[in-house]
C-alpha cells in the first residue's frame, strides 16, 4: 500500500521528474564525453560515443516513466471501463442501488447539516470558546416553596432534582461584574424585548427587540458595519435614547445600512437614534431570538415594553436579566465558577426573606457559551436526534443493499475470476479491479447524493421556516457532514467489495472452471428455510428496519390525525384574526379601550364581513391564568379570556344558556362574565350558574380584593391555548371592563366572506387610519393558526412517511435482487425440478417460502426493536404510541405486501424457467 | 572504439540491483559514477547498459531503499547523487548472502566439472 501512495505523490510530481531525468541524462552524456575526450577523442565524435553508449533516450524515458505510476492509472482507467460495463449491464439494480444510497447519503447530510446550525455551531463573534453563559442553579423551587426569586420574567427549568435558571435580578449582575475581574475579562447583560413597535417614516411595524447592557457588543467582540454599537455611554439612565439595527432589518427599513445611520426612528412611541448597524452574520447570542433592534438596557422603562419598570434595576429579588461573560486568558470555566459563586452566594443570602428562604438559596454556575443560548437546542435537539437516527437506518440499509449487489456480483463471478487467474492475472490485480467497482458505485452515489443533499436542506429551510415566525436561522450544506457520508459509502464499497474479492481470488481453480456445480439442493422443505435466512442476513436486517420505520411513520402520522380531528368546539372556517397593540405603540391607557372598540366598529362596517369581535389573544393562543374562587372554593386549573362583544356569535361557539358578552358590558356597568360547560360542571354540578357570582384573583384583584364577576352566560367548550394540551375550564370576561392598567394588545376575529386572508390589506390600511402609529402584526386565519400549532407534528409525519416509503423501497429492492440471485442460481435445478414434474405453482411457491420466511423473521425482530424505541419518540408523539397493535398490524401488513411484491418477480421467473434451456446449458 | 571490446557478461535480471547497492556503500554519487565504477571494479567484464541503470536508479528510489538529490559534481556541474537509506542497507545485506549462497551454490557445482577438465 505504501508502494502505492508513493507512487501516486511521483505521478503528482510527474512532471519534474521528467526534467529531472532529462537533466541527469544531459549530464550523464557531457561526463560520457568529458571522459572520451580525455582518452583523446575529438570533442564532436567523443559527444556522438557518449550518446550511442547511452542508447534509445526515448525508450529510456517511457521505461522511466512506466515506473512513475502510468501503469497504474491506465490500469484504473482499465477497471472503471469495465466496472462501468459490468453496471450497465446490471442496469435496474445498480441504479436502484445507487440512488438509495445517494438518498441515505443526501438525507444524512441534510439532517446533520441542520443540527449542525441548530445544535452545534458556535456563535459568529471572536473567540467563541472562551464565552461563558451564567446561571444558577437550586434545589427544586416550585411556587409552594419558599423562594428568594420572588417573581421573573424569563424561563426556569428542571433537571429532575433541581431548578436552573440564566436569569439574575440586576443587582446581582452589578454585583458579580465587580467582583469577576480575576476570571472573567467582561462581563455583560441582555434580556429579550419580545415584540416592539418600531415606526420609520410613519410606517409602523413590530420588530424583534433585545435590551443590551453596554458592554454587551464590546464583550462579544462584534463590530459594526456602519456606524457604531451600544457602548457603555449609552447604557445609563438619562442617556440621549439610541438603536443599533441588524443588517437584515436595517437594509429592508432604510435600503442600505449607511442610510439608516443617524436616522431617528420611533419604538414604542419614544423617539431614539440608529447609531450602528450589526453585522449580517451576528444573530444575537440566541438563535432563536435573532432581534431586529438592539436597545440600551436602561432606555426598558422609558420603553416600557412587558412592563419594563424602573424599579426592576434595584429590586432584588425580580429575577430577569441574563449575563453572559468572556474567561480571562488561561482561567477555564471551573475556576472561573468559584471565583464568582462566592460573592454571588454571599449577596443572595442578603436577599432572603427569613430562614425558609435562606435553606435553598441558588448557587451560580458557568457553562459554556461558545454556541449561544441553550433554549433552541433544548426544543429542537430531541425531534433532531429522531431524525437523524431514522436517516442513520435509511444509510445502513442503503448500504446494506450496496453490499447484497457486491456479495451477489462476486459470487456470480467465481468462475470468471477463476478463468483469469489461471490465465496468470495477479492476484492484487484482480482484488484492485473488483474494489474499483465498489468504489466507483460509492462514488456515483456519492456525487447523486450531494444533489439529494442540497434539494433536502432547501426543502428543509422552506418548510421549517413555514412552520417558526422569525425563525430565519439558515443550515448551509455542512461539507464536513457530507465528506463524512461519502467516506461512509466509499467504507462500506471497499468493506463489502474486499471481502468478496479476497474470497473469490482465493478459491482452487479446478472445480470453478468446471463450471457451478449441479445438484438438487438438498431442498428438503424445513432445512432449507432456515440456512436462506442464515445467508440473507442483510435483508432480514433491513426488513426489521423498515418496520421500525413504517410503524414511527405511522405514529406520527395517527399523531397528525388525531390533532386535526380534536373537536374544537368552535368554527375555525375563513375567519382572519389580526393582532394590534395600542398602548404599546403610545396610545395613552385610559383611551385604549375606547380606541378597540372604534376599531371593532370600524371592522364591523367593511363590506364582506358578517361578524366581528376581539379578545385579548386567539383561543388558540390564549394562556390566562389568575386565582378563580366560587364561594371561596377555588376553581381549580381555570383560565381566563377577555373577550369583545360578539366573541361567541363570531367564533360560532353555542351558548348553553344566558346571553353572551354584548355591547352593553362596558367600564361602569356590573362586571360580567360568561363561563364554559365545563367550568360549570366542575364548579356547579347540575345547579344553573347563571346569576351566581365567581371572583378573580391575582392581577385582577381591584384595590386589593378580588373582584366580583356575575355568570350571565354558559358556552360549549371551546378548545383553549392549542390543541395538545387538555382542555381546561375557562371563563369569559368583558374585555371592556377590564381595567385599564392592565390592557395591553388585542386579537380581532373576523368571519367574512370568502378568502379571509384577501381582506388583510384592507384591514391593515384601515387600522393605519384609524392611528398610524400603531401596527397590524400576525395577520393570519383561523385554519392557519391552528395548523401552525401542529407544524412539527405536520413536518414529521410528511418527513416520516418519506423516510417510511424510501425504506421500504430499498430494502424491496435488496429483496428482489437477492431473490434474483437465488433463482439465478438455482436455474439447473429448477429446471431439473420442472423436468421431474414439479408444477409451476410448487416452483412459484418455493421461492415465495423463502421470501416469506425472511419477511417473518425480518417482522419478529423488528417488533421488539420497535418497542425498544417507543419510549424514545414518546414525547413526540400526541395520543398515539408505536406499541399501538393497530398501526404494528397496519405496518407488518403494508411490509409483507411490498415484501410478497418484491418477491413474485422472481419466483415467476423461476416457474418460466424452460427445462430444456435449463438443463442444456449445464 | 579505441578501446577493446572484451567479452562481456550479460547482468541477469535483478543483480543490476545489488550491484547498484554495492556501489553506494561507500557514499553517495551520480548515475555516471556508478557506471564506471560497477565497470572498473568488474575490470570490464560487467558493461552496464546505460539505457538500463537510470530507470533501475528510478525502481530502487520508487522502493525507497535509495534516495536522490542534486549536488555540485566534483567538476562543478550540478548532478543527481544517490545514496543509500537505511531500507537500502538492510535489503543489500539480505541481497548478498542470498547471492553468496547462490555463488556458493553455482561454486560447488561447477568446481568439480572444471577440476575434471584436461
Amino acid at each position: 500500500m505504501t508502494t502505492l501512495f508513493r507512487k501516486l505523490a511521483w505521478w503528482l510530481q510527474c512532471r519534474r521528474k521528467e526534467d529531472e531525468l532529462r537533466d541527469e541524462l544531459a549530464f550523464h552524456l557531457e561526463a560520457e564525453a568529458d571522459e572520451r575526450q580525455a582518452d583523446g577523442l575529438p570533442a564532436d565524435a567523443a559527444a556522438w560515443a557518449a550518446r550511442r553508449d547511452l542508447g534509445n533516450v526515448t525508450l529510456l524515458r517511457e521505461e522511466a516513466r512506466t515506473l512513475w505510476s502510468w501503469v497504474l492509472l491506465e490500469q484504473l482507467a482499465q477497471d472503471v471501463r469495465f466496472g462501468l460495463r459490468g453496471m450497465a449491464r446490471n442496469r435496474l439494480f445498480t441504479a436502484l442501488a445507487a440512488v438509495s444510497l445517494a438518498l441515505g447519503i443526501g438525507a444524512n447530510t441534510a439532517i446533520f447539516s441542520f443540527m449542525d446550525a441548530i445544535l452545534l455551531r458556535a456563535l459568529p463573534v471572536a473567540d467563541p470558546a472562551s464565552l461563558v453563559v451564567v446561571k444558577w442553579r437550586s434545589g427544586p423551587a416550585g411556587p409552594d416553596s419558599p423562594f428568594v426569586m420572588h417573581a421573573m420574567d424569563g424561563s426556569t427549568y428542571d433537571d429532575g432534582s433541581g431548578t436552573i435558571a440564566p436569569i439574575f435580578p440586576f443587582p446581582a449582575f452589578e454585583q458579580l461584574r465587580a467582583a469577576s475581574g480575576p476570571a472573567l475579562s467582561r462581563l455583560f447583560a441582555h434580556k429579550h424585548a419580545g415584540g416592539v413597535n418600531v415606526i420609520v417614516g410613519g410606517e409602523a411595524e413590530l420588530a424583534r427587540g433585545e435590551y443590551v447592557s453596554g458592554g454587551f457588543f464590546d464583550g462579544l467582540g462584534v463590530r459594526p458595519v456602519a456606524g457604531r454599537l451600544i457602548e457603555a455611554d449609552d447604557d445609563r439612565e438619562g442617556a440621549p435614547p439610541v438603536a443599533v439595527l441588524s443588517l437584515g432589518y436595517g437594509q429592508r427599513r432604510f435600503g442600505d445600512a449607511a442610510s439608516a445611520i443617524g436616522q431617528a426612528i420611533v419604538v414604542n412611541n419614544v423617539p431614539l437614534t440608529v447609531v450602528g448597524v450589526a453585522p449580517a452574520e451576528f444573530f444575537g447570542v440566541d438563535p432563536k431570538v435573532n432581534p431586529h433592534v438592539y436597545l440600551p438596557m436602561h432606555a426598558g422603562p422609558a420603553l416600557q415594553a412587558h412592563g419594563f419598570k424602573v424599579v426592576d434595576f434595584v429590586d432584588p429579588n425580580y429575577y430577569w436579566v441574563e449575563l453572559m461573560g468572556r474567561l480571562n486568558p488561561g482561567v477555564d470555566l471551573a475556576r472561573a465558577e468559584a471565583t464568582l459563586a462566592g460573592p454571588f452566594a454571599r449577596w443572595v443570602a442578603t436577599t432572603a426573606a427569613g430562614d425558609a428562604e435562606r435553606a435553598n438559596l441558588p448557587v451560580l454556575r458557568l457553562e459554556a457559551g461558545g454556541t449561544g443560548l441553550d433554549s433552541l437546542r433544548r426544543q429542537y435537539s430531541m425531534p433532531l436526534f429522531v431524525l437523524l437516527t431514522m436517516v442513520g437506518l435509511i444509510l445502513a440499509i442503503a448500504c446494506a443493499n450496496i453490499a447484497n449487489l457486491l456479495l451477489a456480483r462476486a459470487a456470480a463471478r467465481r468462475q470468471e475470476i477463476a478463468v483469469r487467474l489461471s490465465l496468470g492475472a495477479g492476484r492484487w490485480r484482480i482484488v484492485r479491479q473488483l474494489l474499483t467497482e465498489s468504489v466507483l458505485l460509492a462514488t456515483i452515489s456519492g456525487a447523486l447524493g450531494v444533489f439529494v443533499a442540497v434539494a433536502v436542506v432547501r426543502v428543509l429551510t422552506q418548510l421549517i421556516a413555514n412552520a417558526e415566525e422569525g425563525f430565519t436561522l439558515r443550515a448551509d450544506l455542512n461539507w464536513h457532514v457530507l465528506a463524512v457520508t461519502l467516506a461512509l459509502s466509499c467504507g462500506c464499497g471497499v468493506l463489502f467489495g474486499l471481502a468478496p474479492a479476497l474470497q473469490a481470488t482465493r478459491p482452487a481453480l479446478s472445480p470453478r472452471l468446471k463450471g457451478r456445480a449441479i445438484g438438487l439442493s438438498r431442498a428438503r422443505r424445513f432445512s432449507f428455510v432456515p440456512r436462506a435466512i442464515a445467508k440473507q442476513a442483510l435483508v432480514v436486517a433491513q426488513i426489521a428496519i423498515s418496520l421500525l420505520l413504517l410503524v414511527m411513520a405511522g405514529v406520527f402520522v395517527q399523531t397528525l390525525s388525531k390533532l386535526q380531528s380534536i373537536p374544537l368546539g368552535f368554527n375555525r372556517d375563513r375567519v382572519l384574526l389580526f393582532d394590534v397593540d395600542a398602548p404599546q405603540a403610545g396610545v395613552p391607557e385610559d383611551r385604549v379601550a375606547g380606541f378597540y372598540a372604534d376599531l371593532l366598529h370600524r371592522l364591523g362596517g367593511l363590506p364582506g364581513v358578517r361578524d366581528v369581535t376581539l379578545s385579548h389573544a386567539s383561543l388558540i393562543k390564549a394562556g390566562r391564568g389568575h386565582p378563580v374562587t366560587v364561594d371561596g372554593r377555588p376553581a381549580e386549573r381555570t383560565r381566563l379570556l377577555w373577550t369583545g362583544p360578539g366573541f361567541f356569535t363570531t367564533m360560532q361557539i353555542p351558548m348553553m344558556r344566558g346571553r353572551e358578552i354584548g355591547e352593553g358590558d362596558r367600564g361602569g356597568t356590573p362586571a360580567v362574565a360568561v363561563v364554559s360547560e365545563r367550568f360549570a360542571r366542575a364548579n356547579f354540578g347540575e345547579a344553573d350558574p347563571i346569576g351566581r357570582r365567581l371572583d378573580i384573583g391575582g392581577s385582577m384583584r381591584e384595590n386589593g380584593v378580588p373582584r366580583a364577576f356575575e355568570i350571565v352566560g354558559v358556552a360549549a367548550n371551546a378548545q383553549y391555548g392549542g390543541l395538545k394540551r387538555e382542555n381546561p375550564p375557562v371563563v369569559y370576561v368583558a374585555l371592556a371592563q377590564v381595567a385599564a392598567d392592565q390592557m395591553g394588545k388585542a386579537t380581532y376575529a373576523l368571519r367574512t366572506e370568502g378568502d379571509p386572508l384577501a381582506y388583510g390589506n384592507t384591514v391593515r390600511r384601515l387600522v393605519h387610519d384609524a392611528d398610524g402609529r400603531v401596527a397590524v402584526t400576525d395577520v393570519r386565519s383561523q385554519v392557519g393558526e391552528i395548523d401552525q400549532t401542529m407544524i412539527q407534528e405536520k413536518l414529521f409525519a410528511r418527513m416520516c412517511t418519506a423516510f417510511a416509503v424510501l425504506a421500504l423501497t430499498i430494502a424491496c429492492v435488496g429483496l428482489y435482487a437477492t431473490m434474483a440471485y437465488v433463482v439465478a442460481r438455482r436455474t439447473s435445478e429448477i429446471g431439473l425440478r420442472l423436468a421431474l414434474g414439479a408444477g409451476r405453482r410448487t416452483v412459484t411457491w418455493m421461492v415465495l417460502r423463502d421470501v416469506c420466511a425472511i419477511a417473518g423473521v425480518g417482522l419478529v425482530l423488528g417488533i421488539p426493536l420497535v418497542l425498544a424505541t417507543s419510549r424514545l419518540v414518546q414525547s413526540l408523539l400526541f395520543a398515539a404510541r408505536p406499541s399501538d397493535p393497530l398501526v404494528l398490524m397496519l405496518a407488518s401488513g403494508i411490509l409483507a405486501v411490498a415484501v410478497l411484491v418484491a418477491g413474485y418477480g422472481p419466483a415467476r421467473r423461476a416457474a418460466r424457467v424452460d427445462p430444456m434451456v435449463a438443463l442444456r446449458h449445464e | 572504439m579505441t578501446r577493446p571490446a572484451p567479452s562481456r557478461i550479460d547482468l541477469v535480471r535483478g543483480t543490476l540491483d545489488l550491484l547498484i547497492l554495492q556501489t553506494l556503500r561507500p557514499g553517495p554519487s551520480h548515475g555516471h559514477a556508478i557506471a564506471k565504477h560497477i565497470q572498473r571494479t568488474s575490470e570490464d567484464l560487467l558493461q552496464v547498459e546505460t539505457g538500463s541503470l537510470y530507470p533501475a536508479l528510478y525502481r530502487l528510489e520508487a522502493k525507497g531503499w535509495i534516495a536522490a538529490s542534486w549536488e555540485l559534481s566534483d567538476k562543478g556541474k550540478r548532478a543527481r547523487y544517490y545514496r543509500l537509506t537505511p531500507k537500502g542497507k538492510t535489503q543489500l545485506a539480505a541481497e548478498q548472502s542470498k547471492w553468496d549462497a547462490f555463488a556458493r551454490a553455482m561454486g560447488l557445482l561447477l568446481k568439480p566439472a572444471s577440476e575434471e577438465a584436461p
